[in-house]
Parts: structure tokens; sequence; C-alpha cells
């Protein structure tokens, strides 16, 4: 079976975020009424596995093993049966 | 497309002839037009001559590499054409045979190893090693995709170091926006704000050269309306070789290998963009000009490329720039008159179903040619793959002075290197008529603090400490002089890098450009700018100088633009000729102009940038320019006159005024020497030169960098009889001037040594922490804290305080 | 250990670029050093023919992912178990710059318990944003743990250049102040930086260049033999690489920078 695996990696809450709050000062130069600007970075990765207990396996370790660092990441990720 | 036009070949690949044997002369230009080729009707009308001796039409394959090939880009066409007057009259066969070329033909010094013959310009070092210089434009794709179009500058002039086999050791960049704070309302359709580009390109620059590990030394960032829509982007790389692993011997039998990125659809038609005027529509139909780029690709491929050239495994190499591998290998068999077969089928592709002609022009970045004997093949695989590096063997090279490529075995092209070589040359009008300028005329104001701090805060002036330090300039660790130096972020002259650790000898980095003084008379542009870079060169310790020249002019179609070009190339023979200083490379990049109109287009302001390479022979001995002592002496060396065309200051007043700076070389020569000599004598505790902003810019900057106040005497100052302001005094931007320290011990021996010179003792290091200038009648015309002055400085684009 | 006898390992990855004047260093103080592709350390097995490993600075794999991820997580992953036995035999690690970032990615530092699972601190983004490249002085702050600078006496202020995007060392927020505590009580931190007078930053830009927790430039392990560091040394080894040494009456012959190797070049002669 092949799988796309969507996996959202963010700041946890309470670290700074420079990237974030440069983003949201340009903005609103832009005349945007915005408040606050988050940035997270997206990974699609396709896979085939057995099972989706097995990509849901492979992705947790994924995030944990190199895609987030636990000090300052938080991760989310969703799987779809892909053709 | 008209079918009657393209024959599409019936094969299981993409392939067409292209029917310019039935074509006339508005299919002729349909044709270049619609396979965006950009060749004029004069070039397609030899084409055509040349294919119905043969018998036969070309290919696509061959028509995009004639295209390519015979681009503005490629072979500079202007600078190799003829140019005549508005009545047809030659005035000159070849400028940079007549111009450029020449000086270092006369001059014929023995330092010079090679020069315009490779990607590089080639001068001695020490030791055994050489120092390979070279400087590029980027502007088209800049403007563009600012972020992309800088990088990818930066890392193809790096590649055309490692083209001549030596090893990259430091960056420089020369950029030119529009005003940051331009009206978005102003902004032309298409165009991208100043703002916006300002931003992406200095990312762009800093993403390369960070990346790859090679200081950014050097450079300049310059304001003026014209480059709305017309951004400059000049990326320059140094670097070092030893002498005798230089090598360019294509021999019939190599092999040619193709290493480094793979090749896509990016950058498709780089060259024929970057030959052709921008218009509204070139943001959405070029964006697939604009190539990629990866720079841990490249730092993968120069490991390589040195071991290579280390156990002298190839027997020549080249960058894959502009025109892709068709101008590369058509190069490297043309040059060692050799012929070439490539299959095409052997590339290395990022994606399937690319056809024979794209793969054949691609300009997918990070990717090298390299000639290699059959026996040193293997080796030259294995180094490649230790470092991770994708490398084939896509062709032969021949003695039948032919190129020919194929396609899963069928021939695609077979073009007579001699035919693709020898382009039609062009023709060029111009005309330059002196504009009509007049002096202004205001009164002196009674106090020039408020002048001094309002040009130190102008944006050509200001510091540009924010975007210096967003550049790694000391990665290596050879970074002898800074381009932030003492300790208050002061400025430099030029960069001073120390690239051997067995030797104290250093190069000497710096550059010179006065877009300003081109609108008063491209002449005196091009003279000053040759005055400008050597000078700072000099201000630090540098001498025996090869100079680098780069043109960003408008459409040399149109006389005016030509017209000025011709007055500057005059200028550089001249000027470069008596300062006995060789150009070794060049560039040039034409067609920066901005349609805004059916018949009308804003051209950029003529931007000639020379970059001067000199040597010091022991590190120790550079000087900066923050001064260092209370109680030393300051001298000002050289002789001021009444030339504020183009100043600053008048500019401040929104004149542009008549009176440019002019170059008296004998005098220059004489000041130049001294100097030198004041130097290496040791006199000389700090020296800066002065340009924009003049006397008054210079030695604030020289106080605030050194953090000690300077008084200087305006009556002491050696000047025309004429100069009988104080401001004129202060703010002229004559050429060939210095402004030096020196230790009241060592004042005999100095003003001894300058007896012959134009020099004399203007004021005094105080510890007191003010700039004071004291006027022709002895009133105080500046009286300003170092802070505020600094402040000032800083205030534009942000600094550290 | 001989002086002759030591065999240093400087370790690249595709996009390293300061392992040339990190050798240079060594070649100054009359060590051998070697510059080694990790995929010839992989191949060879042969991490533990070196007396010290340096993970030097650059962009290990594009910094893609995070600053140092990839490079970590490749050599745990090919030469895990010879690392923690360079480790445990208390060899020295030297990680500068995104060597530091590496480090801290591989769970070396600050490796409260060993090599941590998973990373226990984080070079983050720079505040302000930026790539960032400036003289910085630094404190040192170690009693005397860190074999790294052995040779500097506490409290002394060095002069060295950071370079860099992402060296804003941060700990997680649940366990900032313990562990914090636990840096101190064990004496990992070696580096704070400060003013020139050794005033500490209290994260104040541009004398704390990236907002960096604590105002934190350097740690070890609790063995002291692991270190990293985001200034760069080996850009502060000669006294002419110094910014305002042409402001000097006589060029000093070397920088602070130089200390530091010196430091681990005294503790192999004296402890093997």
């Amino acid at each position: 079976m092949r799988y796309r695996v969507k996996i959202e990696v963010s700041l946890k809450p309470g670290h700074s975020d420079p990237e974030g709050e440069t983003t949201a000062k340009s903005l609103k130069g832009l005349r945007y009424p915005v408040e606050t600007v988050k940035v997270s970075k997206v990974y699609e990765v396709f896979l085939h596995a057995k099972s989706l207990k097995e990509v849901q396996r492979h992705a947790d370790e994924m995030c944990r093993r190199l895609l987030a660092n636990p000090t300052k990441d938080n991760y989310r990720f969703n799987i779809e049966e892909v053709k | 497309m008209t079918s009657r036009l393209y024959i599409k070949r019936n094969l299981d690949f993409e392939l067409s002839e292209i029917n310019v044997l039935d074509a006339d002369e508005k299919e002729l230009l349909q044709i270049s037009s619609e396979l965006g080729v950009g060749l004029s009707l004069k070039e397609m009308k030899h084409v055509k001559q040349h294919f119905s001796k043969k018998g036969r039409n070309p290919t696509d394959v061959e028509l995009q590499t004639i295209g390519q090939t015979w681009s503005e880009h490629c072979c500079h066409k202007t600078f190799k054409g003829d140019i005549v007057t508005a009545k047809g009259k030659l005035l000159v066969t070849n400028m940079f045979k007549e111009y450029i070329a020449k000086v270092t033909r006369e001059l014929n010094l023995p330092w010079c190893l090679s020069v315009f013959e490779d990607n590089a310009g080639i001068v001695d070092f020490e030791n055994g090693y050489a120092i390979a210089a070279k400087v590029e434009t980027h502007n088209h794709p800049s403007a563009i995709e600012p972020f992309g179009g800088a990088a990818t500058g930066t890392g193809g002039v790096i590649r055309d170091i490692l083209g001549v086999w030596a090893d990259p050791i430091a960056c420089t960049d020369v950029l030119c926006f529009g005003p940051l704070n331009y009206d978005y309302e102003k902004l032309p359709l298409g165009t991208k704000h100043p703002n916006y580009l300002f931003k992406g390109v200095v990312a762009g620059i800093g993403h390369y050269g960070n990346n790859m590990g090679i200081p950014t030394v050097n450079g300049a960032i310059y304001f003026d309306e014209s480059y709305v829509g017309n951004v400059v982007v000049y990326c320059g790389c140094i670097g070092v070789l030893p002498t005798n692993k230089f090598t360019r011997n294509t021999m019939p039998g190599d092999i040619a290998v193709l290493a480094g990125g793979r090749t896509g659809r990016d950058g498709i038609h780089g060259v024929t963009f970057a030959s052709a005027e921008l218009t509204k529509e070139s943001e959405e139909v070029s964006r697939s000009a604009v190539q990629i780029a990866n720079p841990i690709e490249e730092e993968k491929l120069k490991r390589a490329i040195i071991k290579i050239r280390d156990r002298k495994l190839g027997s020549a190499i080249t960058d894959l720039g502009g025109g892709g591998l068709s101008c590369a290998t058509g190069e490297m068999a043309h040059r060692s008159n050799c012929g070439v077969q490539v299959e095409l089928e052997k590339v290395a592709l990022k994606h399937l179903g690319m056809s024979p002609w794209e793969i054949y022009v691609s300009e997918s970045q990070e990717r090298m040619l390299l000639s290699v004997k059959e026996k040193n093949l293997q080796k030259v695989l294995d180094i490649f793959e230790s470092e991770d590096i994708e490398a084939t063997p896509v062709g032969k090279f021949t003695g039948n002075k032919m190129l020919q490529a194929y396609y899963r075995g069928q021939t695609v092209a077979e073009l007579d290197l001699h035919f693709l070589y020898n382009p039609p040359k062009a023709r060029r009008v111009a005309r330059w008529k002196k504009p009509n300028l007049i002096e202004p005329s205001f009164a002196e104001p009674n106090d020039l603090t408020h002048d001094l701090l309002k040009i130190l805060s102008s944006p050509n002036v200001a510091s540009k400490e924010s975007v210096i330090r967003t550049y790694d300039h000391e990665v290596k660790g050879n970074t002898v002089l800074k381009p932030l130096q003492g300790r208050y972020g002061g400025l430099s002259d030029a960069a001073v890098i120390k690239p051997l650790s067995n030797s104290w000898k250093g190069i000497v980095i710096s550059c010179g450009m006065n877009p300003n003084y081109g609108k008063i008379d491209p002449y005196w542009m091009a003279a000053s700018a040759v005055d400008e870079a050597i000078r700072n060169n000099i201000s630090v310790g540098g001498r025996r100088i090869a100079l680098l020249d780069n043109f960003t002019w408008g459409s040399p179609e149109k006389p005016d633009r030509t017209g000025s070009l011709v007055r500057a190339c005059q200028a550089c023979y001249d000027f470069a000729k008596a300062f006995e200083t060789p150009f070794i490379s060049g560039k040039d990049s034409l067609y920066n102009e901005l349609r805004i109109g059916p018949d009308a287009s804003n051209p950029v302001t003529p931007t000639l940038l020379i970059t001067a390479i000199g040597i010091i022979p022991d590190i120790r001995k550079t000087v900066s320019a923050d001064v260092k002592s209370p109680g030393n002496l300051i001298y000002m060396v050289g002789q001021t006159y009444h030339e504020l065309g183009g100043s600053e200051y008048y500019g401040l007043r929104g004149f542009l005024g008549k009176a440019v700076p002019k170059v008296r070389t004998a005098q220059a020569k004489r000041t130049i020497n001294a100097v030198v000599e004041a130097i290496d004598s040791g006199y000389v505790t700090s020296c800066h030169d002065l340009s924009e902003g003049g006397l008054a810019v210079a030695a604030a900057e020289m106080a605030f960098s050194g953090g000690y106040g300077i008084q200087l005497n305006l009556g002491s100052v050696p000047r025309a009889r004429n100069m009988k302001r104080n401001d004129y005094v202060i703010f002229s931007e004559s050429n060939s001037r210095f402004l030096m320290e020196v230790p009241e011990k060592r004042r005999e021996q100095f003003e001894a040594l300058m007896e012959r010179n134009v020099c004399s003792a203007v004021g005094r290091v105080e510890k007191n922490k003010r700039l004071s200038v004291f006027g022709l009648n002895g009133k105080r015309v500046v009286n300003a804290s170092l802070g505020r002055l600094r402040d000032a400085w800083k205030s534009t684009f942000g600094g550290q305080k | 250990m001989k002086k002759e006898d030591i065999n240093v390992c400087i370790m690249r990855v595709a996009g390293t670029n300061c392992d040339a004047e990190t050798k240079r260093a060594f070649d100054d103080l009359g060590v051998k050093a070697e510059v080694v592709h990790s995929n010839e350390i992989v191949k060879k097995r042969n991490l533990l023919d070196y007396s010290a490993l340096i993970f030097p600075g650059g962009f290990s794999h594009g910094d893609y992912v995070r600053a140092g991820a990839i490079w970590a997580k490749e050599a745990l992953a090919k030469i895990g178990d010879d690392l923690k036995e360079f480790v445990e035999e208390e060899r020295p690690i030297l990680g500068i710059c995104n060597g530091f970032q590496v480090l801290v990615e591989i769970g070396l530092l600050p490796g409260f318990e060993g090599i941590a699972e998973y990373p226990e601190a984080a070079l983050a983004t720079n505040t302000p944003i930026g790539y960032h490249c400036s003289w910085v002085y630094v404190r040192h702050e170690n009693s005397g743990k860190c074999i790294f600078t052995r040779k500097v006496a506490k409290g002394k202020v060095l002069r060295i250049p950071v370079a860099h995007a992402e060296g804003r060392f941060v700990l997680p927020k649940e366990n900032e102040n313990r562990y914090l505590e636990k840096l101190y009580g064990n004496d990992q931190l070696v580096f704070r930086y400060c003013a020139e007078n050794g005033e500490p930053a209290n994260g104040q830009y541009p004398i704390n260049p990236n907002g960096a927790f604590h105002d934190i430039a350097g740690i070890c392990n609790p063995a002291g033999t692991v270190f990293g560091l985001m200034p760069h040394p080996e850009r502060s080894y000669y006294g002419w690489q110094l910014p305002d040494w042409t402001r000097r009456e006589r060029t000093l012959t070397y920088g602070d920078g130089r200390l530091i190797f010196e430091s681990v070049v005294e503790y192999l002669t004296k402890k093997f």
C-alpha cells in the first residue's frame, strides 16, 4: 500500500518564533490586520507499508528521531492512502 | 506556430527541423522570436545562407545552439562589433580589443599569466601560486526573482573560478537599487519594489556565500532612481591556484565529463533573456529562466575539482553557465582546436520528457564540464563519487572541428565550429552629445555640520553594516582587513586576504564606481572609477594592481547608449594604461532597459564597476582607515579642485552640476607611488581615500571609526586657486586624494618623502571626541561629536551602536 | 600520550566548510590532524583510531530540517557505537558552531545521563532573526571540569567571532530552571556572552548575538570531555585575525581562540 504522510512540525508554545514575529511585522506593515503569525514546517512523506498501523509507527519515529527536536518542537501528522 | 516553418521529425522523441530555407525575412524573425533564440534578422539570414550551402535546414538543437552562442551574453557582439557614427563613419572595430585588451597587450606585464582567455583572469601571486579573479553581472534574473537571481549569480561566478582550477577564497558584491522609499504608486507595471529586490538580493548573496563557506569581503550598495526596474547585481569571486596545476589542453580522444547537479528545465534561455529588455510580461514569462541555487552541491563539486586538479587528472575544465552544455562543449572544443561529439541521452536529468534541445541549452546550476584522458577517466569518476557527486561521460573530443550531438543514435546537431564561433559582425551606431548642464549657484552656508550629517546618512554614503553582518566575512579565517574594521564597525577602503599559511603576502581587493558622474560625462565617470578602485587599494597598502571591468548599460541598439559606452571604454584604455594597471577580465550586461511604452524605455544609468586586485608584500603592514592616536598629524595628499559635478553635496540640494571630477594622471601616479612608499616605510598609522562627500566625509569616517576626534584647517588644504568657498573645499570630490595619519615623530621623514607631491598637514587627531573644522577665514564651520556623526552614518540602514 | 602521537579527526560531510582553518590550528600547535569525510569513517570503521574528534563549522547537508540534525542522526545511525565508546573513554569531542548544533542533536550535549535518546536542548533561530557575523565577548564560567578551557582562568573574557543563523541556545520550557541548575551543579557551563568588561549580556542584543537563554555560548558534558560552542575559536587563533589588530603598536601573535586548542592538546598529552 502506498501512503502519504503529511507531517507538520511547529514550535512549542512559549518558545519565541522570530520568523513568525518578523513575518507578522511585515504583514502589519502592508496594513493587514494581523495579530500573530506562527511558522511551521510541513513535510509530505510518501512510503509503502503493509498497514496503517505500520505507517503510524514509522511516522511517529521519523518525527522523534529527526524531524522534530522535542526541546522546542511539537509535531503532528495525518496519513492518507494514495495511488 | 506555423507548421510550414517547423517540420517535426517522426521519431520517438521531440526533434524538429526549422525550415529557414523557405522562410522570408518576416518569417525568419518570427522563427527567432517563437523559438526564443534572440537572433537578429542579419544573423538569421546568415544562418539561412550557411544552411543553404549545406542544402538542408537546421534542427531545433542546432538553431538553439547558434542562438545561445551568438547571444550578447556569450559573445559580446557589441564589444566585438563595428561602431559607426550616425553618418556611417567607422569609429572603432572591436572595442574590446581596441580599448580593454589593448591596455594589457601594450603593458605586457610578466605577472599577467592568463587574461581574457578563460572564465577568469589569472595573475601571479607567490610561492608558485596564482590569483584568479572574475566579476559577473546577474541583473536580469535578479530583477525577476531577486533571491534566486542573486544566489545563482554568486554560484555562477564561483564556478568561473573553479573553471580555471582555482580554489575560491573570497567573494565581492556590488549592488544597485532604486530608492528604498520609492513610491509604490509610481512603480512601473511588472517591476518589483526596490525594497523587495534589496532584501531578496542581499539574502540570496548571503545564502550562497555563507553556505559554501566563502567569505564575502568587499562590495558596495548604490541607489539611483534609474535602477527602478533595472536592478544591478555584480558578483565577484577571487581564487588561488598552484600555477603548475593549471591546464587547458583538450586533445582529440579526451572524454567529456559532465559533473554536478542534474539537468532540468530551469534556466532555459537565460542568456537570450539576459540580452533582451525587460517588459511588463517578463515577470510571468521569464520565471523559467531563473535557476534554483544549491550551494551545498557546489561545495562538494569544489572539493572534487580541487582533488582532480591536484592529481592532474583533467586536461581542461569549464563551468556551465550561459548557454549550458551547448556553449561549454563548443567552447572547450573550439579553444583547443578540437571537435566534440555529445550523446545527449547520457546527461542525467531532473525530470523525464526533456527534448534534446532543452537538454543541450538548459542552464541548471552547479554543473561543470571536464575533459579527461581516457586512462584517467575512472580515477576522475571515483573522486566525484567520493564526494557524492554525479558525474557522467557524455561525449568525446575529436579532431574534426565539428560540434556533433546525438540522441538515441540519431544525429541531432552537426555544426561547423568555425561557423559557430564567427557570427556576423554586429554594427552599432554611436552618438554622444554633451548634456547641456550648468553649475548651480547658491549661497554658502555658514555652518556645514548639518550638511555633513545629511551626507553621512544619505543612502550612498551611510554604513551598510546591517547588510555586511548577514554575510560571513570571516569564514576560512584569512580575512586580515575586514569590511567592518576597528572597534566601532568602521569602514575599510579595501579587503585584505592572507591566502597561504606559509606566506605573509596578501591579496588586496577593492572597487570603484561613480554612476552619478556618468550623467555628466561617461568618460570621466570611467576615469574616476579606475582612480577610485586603485586609490582604495593603495590606501590599505596594495600595489601591482590588476583591474576587472564590468559594464551595465542600456540597449546598444540605441545610439546614445552606445555613444556613452564608447566614451567609457576610451577612458578605460587611457587611464588603465596611464596607471599601468592591466585589465585581466571583464563582463558586460547590455539591454538594461525598462520598457514603459511601445516606443519608450528607461535605460539604466550607465554603471561601470572597476574591481582592483592588488597585493601587499606583508599583511602586517596593512593600514586601516580608523585614526589611531591623539596628537598624530593628519596630512592631505593630492590637490582639491572645484569639482562638485555629480557630488553628494550638490545632490543634497537637488543639483547635478557640470564640473565633474577629472583625473590628472601624471600627478596621480606620483601621489600613488609616494603613498605606497610612506606605508611601506611605516610612517602611516591610518589612511583613507577621499570619495563621495569629499574631505568632510573621509575625516568623519576616520574619526568615528577610531574613536578619536580630528581638528582640520581648510586653509591648509592644497587646492586650486579658484577655491574660495569652505563648502566647496570640504565637499569637492576631486580624484586621487588621500588623508593620512602620521605620528609627530615621523613628521620629517614623511614630509621629505612627500617633497615632490602635493601634500600638506591639515590637522591633528585629538583626544576630544569631536570633529571640528576651521574654515578658510579661521571660523569654525563643522563641529559635531563623534557619537552624532556615527549615529547619522548608521541611522539609514542600522548597525551596532 | 606524546604530542607526536596525537591524531585528531576533523570530520566533514557535505556542507562542512570550516575544516581547513580548524586543521590549521592543530598544525600550528605541531599536532597531527586529518580532515576525513564521514563516508570514509563509516566505510573503514576507524573512528577509534583517533585521539580527538572535531565537528567543525559549516552548513552540514544544507542545514535542512534543523541545523546539524541530519548529520547528527546519520552519525548516530552509522557510527553510534564507536561514538559512544569514544565518549566513554573520555576522548575529547569538540563541536564548533554547526558542530555544536550536531552535538546537541546527537544528544551528547548537555548529555546529563550520557547520550540522550532525544535532544535535551536546541539551537533555535536567532533573535533578532537572520544570519549574524560579528565579534563577541564570552566569559569563561567553568570551574575546571571542561578540558577544553583548562588554560583559561575562570572569569576571563575571551574575544571570538560568531557567524550563524541558528545559535539561540534553549532548554525545554518545562525543565528550563532544573536543567540550568544541573548545568551549574555539574560544572557544565563554559561560556556566556558578555560585555567587554565581563558583565553579563542579560539577553541584550548585540552583546548576546542570538538571544540565547542565560547568554549561553558554550557548554560541556558532565565529564567535561565533550564541548560545543557557537563562536569560532579557529577564527580567533592568530593576532592578525582580530578586528582591531591594526590599532596595536605591535600585532599580537595569537588570539584568544588558541587557548581552546592548546587546552585539548595538553589534556591529551597528560591523560593518555
